[in-house]
């Protein structure tokens, strides 16, 4: 097992920056998730650490060793492919032991190994057939035992899940996890899903446009987004925003902006125009007032979503759209109006320039 | 769906094409077989005479010409075939400086036509002392037919997808083990399609074995057979007999192949 080190580390093709500048520390035997929207790098990131992509500039270290011109093979390595790439004309057993027979292991070793991982992954029954005859997921367990039997430095994953049907990534997710704590091998894993990044990742890198925009744990990206994409791009239902004109008002805080005047006793006074962002289960139904509720604002309903155990409830104020969240069920329709409060410490801000968050300092909130 | 009017139409319109394209050889079949003292109208048929074969195999000194063009054949189609697999191999999945071009250079060989180089190319052989011999009828073939496969295996390996071949790779595979381990057993249809295509085109060619060769002893089975119709003006059936000698070998490999032959065209063109 080895760290893993990105030193401002490009990749160009032709004028196209991929990557740009990405710097990155990955502990010995972290899960660590590369998430982003698509073309934002992170497959290009995994594959320069692969080997499969020469690196523009900069530097990729795998444990010691700078790997920028060190063959795929001799990086120590091993990858499970979105499309898990298995060879078709071979038996779930030589699919495992190809790699092993490779680098010349003992062929007493590569049945223990593939054994071994053929139990851990509960595909024992599957090593006499070919890959076609696999459903999904086992392909989908196939493939990882593939990475699995090689002992490598580091696994690398591209987007595995996304071939799966929503209930087996589901149960997949919790297995890769499972693996990977037992084997405790560096693992970079990449994807688009936000929920597969805050459920696996022991640290999350968020990535957009070839830029590296904040990495961190769930709960620090999650709590403290460095910027107004990553508070949008993590979380479901994502943040909502709106514009308002900050004061200090009464050693509080007092928002301006259309069809909304907020006063927030307990946050420090801000100025200037202020980018809000709002998550979900910090916009309630004012239901009288109460509960450390900000408000009333009022809005007009624009969906609702009921997924049974809560609701969410899109509501249109002056043009900017939030989204409540509210236990249960509730009676409304797109067309009604509402009242609604926000939990004043659930609001976050941001610079509307840049998108760069401001910073509240945490003693002076209330929570 | 398609209605039962539209199927028919269809399957009339097939039959039709089917009967134009069959009719001929089933004529040459027939004519093949006849008596040879009768020589009756296209067609017609009276009884099964075999041994017109025989008279024809010895008349026309066909077992010499099929030896040459077998020797001809099978050392074109191998070696082509192997060069073939190794070049589309590069252009189809390794990135190197210059692909491009080297690529337009060799759909060029696809390009010009035998008429067009055979005249330049006799005076070349003619100068390496290599006219009558098998190398003037051998060398050129696989030029030519490097260039189709090439061109055809290339189309083949960029449809393979890439992650099984950067799986290899990072399995700590070589790019020769990749191909002949992990690509080539999948490529099998693709491989034994271009075998039968170049079989037959090599098989066929008559013009450079024309020029090329003066040797009775070097001449090919087409070449033979046109000497033969040379000098059978009047027999028919024997002639008709010579054609189907000449023809057979081709039709035996695509028997034994068609089943992956006929994968092999559509692979690409549906969903497997």
């Amino acid at each position: 097992m080895a760290a893993v080190r990105f030193t401002g580390v490009d990749k160009r093709y032709g004028d196209v920056v991929a990557v740009r500048g990405l710097s990155l520390d990955i502990a010995d035997g972290e899960f660590m998730v590369l998430v982003g929207p698509s073309g934002s790098g992170k497959t290009t990131a995994l594959r320069m650490l692969a080997g499969l992509e020469s690196i523009s500039g900069g530097e990729i270290a795998i444990g010691e060793r700078v790997v920028n011109r060190i063959a795929p093979r001799e990086r120590d390595i091993a990858m499970v492919f979105q499309d898990y790439a298995l060879y078709p004309q071979m038996s779930v057993f030589d699919n495992l032991a190809f790699g092993l027979r490779r680098r010349k292991v003992a062929k007493d070793e590569i049945e223990r190994r593939v054994r071994g991982a053929a139990d851990l992954l509960d595909i024992g029954a599957y090593l006499d057939r070919k890959p076609g005859q696999l459903s999904g997921g086992q392909a989908q367990r196939v493939a990882l035992g593939r990475a699995l039997v090689r002992q490598p430095q580091v696994f690398l994953m591209d987007e595995p899940l996304s071939n799966l049907d929503a209930q087996l990534r589901t149960q997949t997710r919790g297995e890769i996890k499972r693996v990977q704590q037992e084997v405790r091998t560096t693992t970079v894993y990449v994807t688009h899903d936000q929920v597969e990044a805050m459920t696996m990742g022991d640290r999350i890198a968020v990535m957009n446009d070839g830029v590296l925009e904040q990495v961190g744990t769930p709960e620090e990206l999650y709590e403290r987004p460095a910027n107004r994409f990553v508070a949008g791009f993590i979380g479901s239902p994502a943040m909502s925003f709106f514009d308002a004109a900050a004061s200090g008002e009464d050693g509080g805080l007092r928002l301006r902006g259309e069809g909304i005047d907020l006063r927030l006793p307990g946050l420090p006074p801000l100025s200037g125009e202020l980018s809000v962002g709002v998550r979900p289960e910090a916009a309630r139904l004012w239901n009288g007032g109460g509960h450390g509720l900000a408000g009333p604002l009022r809005g007009g309903v624009t969906y609702v979503e009921a997924l049974g155990r809560e609701t969410f409830v899109g509501v249109d104020v002056g043009g900017a759209r939030l989204a409540l969240f509210q236990e249960g069920r509730i009676a409304l329709t797109p067309g009604d109006v509402v009242d609604f409060g926000l939990v004043p410490e659930g609001l976050r801000f941001f610079s509307p320039a840049d998108g760069a968050a401001i910073a509240v300092p945490s003693a002076e909130r209330t929570s | 769906m398609t209605s039962r009017r539209e199927l028919s139409l269809t399957y009339a319109i097939l039959g039709v094409f089917s009967l134009i394209a069959v009719l001929p050889i089933v004529g040459i079949v027939f004519t093949a077989v006849q008596d040879q003292g009768e020589l009756a109208a296209f067609g017609t048929f009276q009884g099964v005479h075999l041994d017109n074969f025989a008279d024809a195999w010895r008349d026309g000194n066909f077992g010499s010409y099929l030896r040459s063009s077998a020797i001809v054949t099978v050392s074109v189609v191998a070696i082509s075939v192997l060069l073939s697999i190794l070049a589309g191999y590069a252009f189809g999945l390794m990135r190197f400086r210059g692909a491009q071009v080297l690529f337009y250079v060799f759909l060029l060989g696809l390009m010009v036509p035998t008429e067009a180089m055979i005249v330049p190319l006799y005076y070349d052989f003619r100068d390496l002392g290599l006219t009558d011999t098998y190398w003037a009828l051998i060398l050129p073939q696989i030029g030519t037919s490097v260039a189709f496969g090439t061109f055809w295996m290339r189309a083949y390996f960029r449809t393979v997808p890439r992650s099984l071949v950067e799986a290899a790779r990072l399995d700590g595979a070589s790019s020769w083990f990749t191909l002949w381990r992990v690509l080539l057993p999948l490529a099998r249809p693709a491989v034994l399609t271009m075998t039968v295509l170049l079989f037959m085109w090599t098989w066929n060619e008559f013009l450079l074995a024309l020029v090329m060769v003066t040797d009775e002893g070097l001449r090919t089975a087409p070449l033979g057979l046109s000497f033969f119709q040379g000098r059978n003006q009047t027999n028919l059936t024997l002639l008709a007999a010579g054609a189907v000698i000449v023809a057979t070998p081709v039709v035996v490999l695509y028997v034994f192949l068609q089943r992956h032959f006929i994968r092999g065209m559509l692979s690409g063109a549906v969903k497997g």
